[in-house]
């Protein structure tokens, strides 16, 4: 149902069903469409409760009709994640669609989250279905099994899934504060059994100044 | 002749004695042979009075024309570049999105307003593209540009197309577009799923999207 046009731009054939995508970013349809404003961090109370508690506020709509309807943010690259009852991790700013089905929420990053100059939350995408996840530039998947574990530079980070522990990493040494840096003092470590999808640029995070 | 595709943000033109092509001023990249640059202060095509007119309109984009025997590169700020091919059919497109184009083709300014009155003033302000818009007519390349990449969508009679108006480069064929809104109580209390104005273009032609909601 998801597919890519070119590598930047998402269509979605829609037959009746939903899906949710970011606001604002769809760019034309054919058929007909109705938009509707949703809010991130789970549905009811409780993820009214968590979404001003996180600050983690994805603002998505729902997209539903007949037709199809394509979506593009700000000329960002577009990945497909298909997921098959796993969780999939990924910041708000990068997710840029999913279908209806799956479930968002919110879960507590730690210092991985600090590090990545992104706040302590991060969003969670849970179920079965497709999502579209956002990168600057294309963005590599690397798989981090349990003899190979993977670090990641926290501002090359876009999003995990499956069976994943992650560490926080640092590189402190004397030399750090003596201002002598080699600019990479801060990492995530990630071990298990899963993905990390990472993208070739960098944020700006504390960690890259030091 | 036409535009050969260097790379997504570059295209060569080749120039031929007699055959001229009007360009953005400053997009040249490069050029291989004898060839001069001329600006082109009138803003394109005509006289006296389709000069006037695209000062009034304010589509008075500095074009300078290319002349000479030889190849060019053509290329501006980093920006996808879409070459599109017409075969007689009129293409519309905001000026200052126009790379280059071939000589050939018979350039003019659109009074939105003429499509759907009041209606296409209110359309082209909340677009971003003015009262008026630049159209191209005849047989010839044009050179377009885009943040991000383009992509064409087919518009046929029992399928027209609603476009993001920030996220519209151009349209070509037989094709009429009026603004459709989606309004509800929800944007009026500031909960609206930002897609509130679309432009909904129906007839037979084609739209050109570009992969991004920001203008050049």
């Amino acid at each position: 149902m998801f597919r890519l046009q070119g590598s930047k731009v998402l269509a979605v054939d829609m037959t009746g069903d939903a899906v949710k995508a970011k606001n604002g970013s769809m760019v034309a349809y054919d058929g007909q469409m109705a938009f509707k404003k949703m809010s991130g961090g789970g549905e009811g109370l409780r993820g009214m409760v968590t979404r001003r508690l996180t600050g983690e506020q994805m603002t998505m709509m729902e997209v539903k009709g007949h037709g199809t309807c394509w979506f593009a943010d700000r000329a960002s690259e577009i990945n497909l994640v298909s997921l098959q009852g796993d969780k999939l991790y990924v910041e708000s700013s990068n997710l840029l669609a999913t279908d209806a089905g799956l479930r968002t929420g919110t879960s507590f990053t730690g210092m991985r989250g600090a590090s990545q100059g992104n706040g302590l939350f991060t969003t969670t995408v849970e179920g079965h279905g497709q999502a579209a996840i956002m990168s600057d530039g294309p963005a590599v998947v690397l798989r981090v099994s349990s003899q190979y574990p993977l670090t990641v530079d926290p501002g090359a980070y876009v999003a995990h899934q499956g069976n994943l522990r992650q560490s926080f990493q640092s590189g402190v040494t004397f030399r750090t504060l003596m201002g002598e840096g080699g600019g990479e003092a801060f990492q995530i470590r990630f071990e298990g059994d899963g993905l990390v999808y990472v993208q070739p640029s960098e944020r700006n995070t504390i960690a890259g100044d030091v | 002749m036409g535009f050969r595709e260097i790379n997504s943000k570059m295209v060569e033109a080749t120039v031929m004695p007699g055959q001229r092509l009007f360009s953005q001023r400053g997009a040249m990249l490069a050029y291989q042979g004898e060839v001069s640059f001329t600006p082109n202060t009138a803003g394109g095509q005509g006289g006296l009075m389709s000069m006037i007119g695209r000062r009034v309109a304010n589509e008075d984009t500095p074009l300078m024309t290319v002349e000479g025997s030889g190849t060019v590169l053509f290329g501006h700020g980093g920006h996808h570049v879409q070459v599109i091919n017409l075969s007689g059919d009129t293409l519309c497109v905001e000026a200052d999105r126009l790379l280059a184009f071939e000589g050939t083709l018979q350039q003019g300014t659109m009074f939105l307003g003429s499509q759907g009155g009041v209606m296409g003033m209110v359309r082209g302000q909340i677009s971003g593209q003015g009262l008026f818009t630049t159209t191209l007519k005849g047989h010839g390349a044009v050179a377009v540009m885009a943040h991000g990449g383009v992509f064409e969508i087919p518009i046929t009679p029992q399928r027209p197309v609603h476009v993001d108006p920030q996220a519209y480069v151009a349209h070509h064929g037989d094709v009429r577009n009026k603004l459709s809104t989606a309004l509800g109580w929800r944007d009026m209390v500031g909960r609206g799923s930002g897609e509130a104005f679309q432009l909904e273009l129906s007839g037979n032609g084609a739209v050109y999207v570009q992969a991004s909601e920001e203008k050049l």
